[in-house]
């Protein structure tokens, strides 16, 4: 019998955004076995974190560029279990609004970047363009353009004034149509149909076995929302889980393209939410316990643990990164894939690799 | 279909992007650039310095000057907040792009929101002045 062909993948490749390696076992063209190799982008955040739990709330968003807010979002939903305390309604509203601002930013990226490496460089071009009226929202609303910095313990910095809800309700209505538009060339385009079908099946039960969670895991069948739980304001919006069964590359994509036009369904629900109010409340003295919580960030469930032990100084911070669950299923998607489909296949989940090596 | 309608209408319309460094970027007026001091009503208190996640101020008290490395600042708002006299303030712009790490002092012998710029000498990365050693 033939000994299959060794291939490495990475960690340097024109498809990926990030360092990730994958060996590739080979017969001709087809993919026998992955393995999949990470750490390139380990920065020991997890233990910088606990240095200072008022400076933390900076730098766990840098633990990833593209789900910063939610990275936020988390730690401040953490440490206000820790201190027992709940925040102003309007400050729920408004992190669900920019919450959503981002899942809609970091899914073009995802949508783009998958275009991009099926050579279909006309397709990202027209997903960022798009994206960037999404971001120039953010920077509107915010003042920052990636890290927000708009969290804090007890609520957020910066409010929204009368004029800036209208101004968001209007770049909604202007991104619907070109957002709809886009999901037209996804679903319709023979060139992206023809690549992304049955490429990359991820079955129900695999799905289950490697514990994909987000647009992953739904695009398997598996419907599996945190928003469901009803942190932040989703317990007062109408949220239906986008779920599809094929569990290919095709579906993936899919998902997140209708998540990123039910993200604008949401928002104009937020928006008629606003009511007058305070935006922040004070809180009192260092943390002492522990703290537990769970956001549904772009590429799923993200979960942050504190133990904090009533200094400044944070006794331990554990994340749990969605992309750190999903990334390793593309090795259960890749045996049978062509070789030329690996950048793709690998694509698709979203992989983010500074999450992953945090 | 789909993607020859869209390319079509893309053909014929203006481009999205502008030519950065000929055209002055559009900011939006919320937009946090950077960090400027009025030393007027600065009381040297040393809060901002606390509060800087990054390190980037440094307050002297005898030269009643501000220092602050661009390089680090990574305009989260802080020092803004945390200031009892509303000494600092955001503007929108950013500074300008250098060859080598800027640092911008703001002293009480220059008009308000004026500052001196100095530079950190090249490849010092973005460490303080005072973490820069002279060899």
């Amino acid at each position: 019998m033939k000994r299959p062909t060794t291939i490495p993948i990475g960690p340097q490749h024109p498809a990926f955004l990030e360092p990730l390696n994958i060996g590739l076992e080979l017969e001709e063209e087809r993919v026998v076995g992955a393995t999949l190799n990470l750490g390139y982008n380990h920065r020991g955040m997890e233990y910088a974190l606990a240095l200072d739990y008022k400076k933390t709330q900076y730098l766990v968003e840098r633990v990833c560029g593209i789900c910063s807010n939610h990275h936020s979002a988390a730690y401040c939903q953490t440490m206000e279990d820790i201190y027992d305390i709940e925040v102003p309604v309007r400050a729920k509203v408004i992190r669900t609004i920019m919450m959503e601002c981002q899942r809609i930013t970091s899914h073009l990226l995802a949508l783009g970047h998958t275009a991009e490496t099926m050579g279909y460089e006309n397709l990202f071009m027209q997903c960022f363009r798009e994206r960037e009226l999404a971001m120039r929202l953010v920077n509107e609303i915010s003042g920052n353009r990636v890290h927000y910095s708009i969290n804090v313990i007890g609520g957020i910095k910066r409010d929204m004034d009368a004029g800036m809800e209208r101004h968001t309700a209007n770049v909604m209505r202007e991104l619907r149509p070109l957002l709809e538009d886009l999901r037209d060339v996804f679903a319709r385009d023979n060139t992206l149909v023809k690549r992304m079908k049955d490429v990359g099946v991820l079955t129900n039960e695999q799905a289950r076995d490697w514990c994909t969670v987000g647009p992953v895991a739904r695009a398997s069948g598996l419907p599996q929302d945190i928003r469901e739980d009803g942190f932040a304001a989703y317990d007062m919006i109408d949220l239906k889980p986008v779920v599809r069964d094929e569990g290919d590359c095709y579906a993936r994509t899919m998902v997140r393209m209708d998540e990123c036009l039910h993200s604008i369904d949401l928002i104009e629900e937020c928006l008629k939410l606003l009511d007058e109010g305070p935006v922040i409340m004070t809180v009192k003295g260092h943390p002492t316990g522990e703290g537990l919580s769970r956001v549904e960030a772009p590429r799923g469930e993200l979960l942050y643990h504190v133990k904090a032990i009533g200094g400044l100084q944070l006794d331990r911070i554990k994340i749990r990164t969605p992309a750190f669950l999903n990334v390793p299923s593309v090795q259960a998607m890749l045996p049978g894939s062509r070789l030329a489909d690996v950048p793709l296949i690998t694509v698709s989940v979203d992989p983010c690799i500074c999450c992953t090596d945090r | 279909m789909s993607m020859l309608r869209s390319s079509l209408r893309n053909l014929f319309q203006r481009p999205v992007t502008t030519a950065y460094p000929n055209v002055q970027a559009d900011l939006p007026q919320s937009n946090r650039g950077r960090v400027m001091w009025e030393m007027s009503k600065c009381i040297y208190c040393r809060r901002c310095e606390r509060v800087c996640p990054t390190n980037a101020i440094s307050t002297n008290k005898e030269a009643k000057s501000q220092t602050i490395v661009r390089n680090r600042c990574i305009t989260c708002n802080a020092c803004v907040e945390v200031c009892p006299t509303q000494t600092i303030s955001m503007v929108a712009d950013y500074s300008k792009p250098d060859l080598a790490p800027t640092v911008h002092i703001f002293s009480a012998n220059l008009p308000d929101y004026n500052f001196r710029v100095e530079h950190l000498p090249r490849g010092s990365g973005s460490r303080r002045p005072d973490e820069v050693t002279n060899d």
